[in-house]
């Protein structure tokens, strides 16, 4: 058998020791996922009537809805736009956070560090980490969503589903990435998951807000969901996508510059 | 052959706080040195610049000819190291802990793990979360040594083990030593760093204080020398001798403490008629804290 690489074996000790709680993120949001599939028949009407007369601004801040609801717009806006995005950073914000300075609180991080490895492979590992569970998670999303779509009889084609969770996955990669920057930097990881959420929660006020409140729109460019638009109903956001996943190579070689900087304390 | 460790003006300051000042400091290769001094005094400091855990605030380390820094992965690859405080990921047993350690290593098996752990009586399949404290310390002893590294760097190392297993656990370095390998011993039980260390540098506020062979520091050890005496005796005499500190009387007896040769005692001694004497050789312990006795003036 071939020999992992330093990296290789980071990133797989880390998915054995986390693998059951990547299964109950997958099984929450695909449950959950599939729950509104299933409920799509009977609350379809409903939904109709409430979209109908509904306030303009209202209307608006749903994604300027127009006549009937389909079962795609639907999962939309309640998993696409508001729980993936807000939830599913967390699971790599913790897992960022606790890399450097979650392992330094913990005490764990020197004996990493007592093994022959470049610090900027810790970093590298971790990011691949959350990279790898991030697309389990979303692909077990997809699969149990996907299981519920023939049983609930509604149309919905298999790609653009995939194609919009997909499109979230450097989303809330950034994310990750972002409290893994904050987790070199600092020795807290209470407040690198502090930071990176209130960063995160900033961005999805800020894109709520702006449907409604004209001076906050222009405030809308610095949030990512903006950027990001409807991925689940509409097309894919290609430049979105790139640009994250840019930014998250930049916020990566960050973290790697300043741990390679940092000292280690117990 | 370079040496195990070779510290050139390696400093570190915390802010306007020293950690550890111009050090400067040879560790032989196949040599058991011990580094001691109280909390506080600069050893953690120093063995986490050598592992470039911490970053120079000026001067250099080499570790088995390579820099401490530069070469830092190629210098872990050669260097077991026991941290003085560690967590251990109370999830996994200890075995899948040490083949997770042995994969990074690029290690095919366990090494010398299976032996170590049935020396010191440690079960490797407990999950480590359920271990108790000296338990957790061979945990950690057990993946400083089980890669059989050239160079074990060892913070407080017995912390937590009984009696028994120090002493299988001090057998161990021996061996270590005795296959030509170099044991860095940074320790405060200064009894285990008497047993098993051939050199000891002491440490005191962030400084080298004493750097000698553990023969030559326990030589200079000041002995308690007790004399009694047929009748009570002025002791005044005796605290004028060279070498003599702490002079104490009661009843027919006279204590002291002596650096020098007991000759002048002894003649002064015979002057009265002399009941009973009695030499006392200090522990390392003593001579450790005559280091750090503010009245004292540093030897080094």
């Amino acid at each position: 058998m071939a020999r992992l690489t330093p990296v290789g074996t980071l990133v797989l000790h880390q998915l054995r020791v986390r693998w059951r709680s990547l299964l109950i993120w997958g099984v929450a949001l695909g449950g959950l996922g599939a729950l509104y599939v299933a409920l799509y028949p009977t609350m379809s009407e409903f939904l109709n009537d409430y979209i109908e007369n509904a306030p303009d601004s209202m209307k608006q801040y749903l994604g300027d809805l127009q006549g009937p609801i389909s079962v795609d717009q639907w999962l939309s806006i309640e998993l696409g736009n508001a729980i993936i995005p807000i939830a599913l950073p967390f699971l790599v914000i913790l897992m960022g956070a606790r890399t450097i300075a979650g392992s330094e609180e913990r005490k764990t991080l020197d004996a990493l560090l007592s093994n022959p490895l470049a610090r900027w492979q810790v970093i590298a590992g971790s990011a691949a980490t959350m990279a790898v569970s991030l697309a389990g998670v979303l692909a077990l999303t997809w699969l149990l969503i996907y299981i519920a779509v023939p049983l609930a009889g509604v149309d919905m084609p298999p790609g653009q589903l995939a194609a919009g969770l997909a499109a979230l996955w450097p989303f809330c990669l950034f994310f990750g990435a972002l409290a893994l920057l904050f987790s070199s930097l600092l020795r807290r990881g209470a407040v690198a998951v502090t930071i990176s959420a209130a960063i995160l929660v900033a961005m999805y006020v800020i894109e709520g807000l702006a449907e409604a409140i004209k001076p906050v729109e222009p405030l809308r460019v610095l949030s990512l969901l903006y950027h990001y638009g409807r991925p689940l109903e509409g097309d894919f956001p290609w430049t979105a996508v790139l640009g994250t996943l840019g930014g998250v190579c930049v916020v990566v070689a960050a973290a790697m510059a300043a741990f390679a900087r940092r000292d280690v304390y117990t | 052959m370079p040496s195990a460790i070779l510290t050139q003006g390696l400093t570190k300051r915390y802010g306007r706080r020293p950690g550890i000042e111009t050090l400067d400091l040879e560790v032989v290769p196949g040599e058991v040195f011990g580094f001691i001094g109280p909390n506080g005094a600069g050893k953690t400091t120093t063995i986490r610049l050598l592992l470039d855990l911490l970053h120079p605030t000026s001067g250099q380390a080499a570790i088995l000819g390579l820099d401490s820094h530069r070469d830092s992965v190629a210098v872990r690859r050669s260097v077991g190291y026991l941290p003085g405080e560690f967590g251990l990921d109370v999830r996994m047993t200890g075995r899948q802990s040490l083949q997770y350690f042995a994969a990074l290593r690029g290690m095919n098996d366990l090494g010398l793990a299976p032996e170590l752990a049935a020396r010191l009586d440690l079960d490797l399949d407990v999950p480590m979360g359920r271990l108790s404290r000296g338990n957790r310390q061979k945990i950690g002893l057990v993946r400083a040594l089980f890669h059989r590294p050239a160079l074990l760097v060892l913070d407080e190392p017995t912390t937590g083990l009984d009696p028994l297993v120090q002493d299988t656990f001090l057998q161990i370095l021996r061996e270590a030593r005795d296959e030509g390998r170099t044991v860095f011993l940074s320790s405060h039980v200064l009894s285990e760093v008497e047993r098993v260390c051939d050199r000891v540098a002491i440490v005191r506020a962030g400084r080298l204080a004493a750097l000698e062979t553990t023969e030559s520091l326990l030589e200079k050890r000041r002995k308690r020398v007790t004399l009694v005496f047929a009748a009570p005796v002025d002791p005044s005499p005796f605290a004028q001798l060279p070498g003599v500190s702490d002079v104490w009387a009661q009843e027919n007896t006279v204590s002291l403490r002596l650096r020098d040769g007991i000759d002048a005692v002894v003649k002064l001694a015979a002057q009265h008629t002399l009941v009973d004497l009695a030499v006392v050789h200090p522990t390392l312990d003593e001579v450790f804290l005559g280091y750090y006795d503010q009245r004292q003036p540093w030897p080094v």
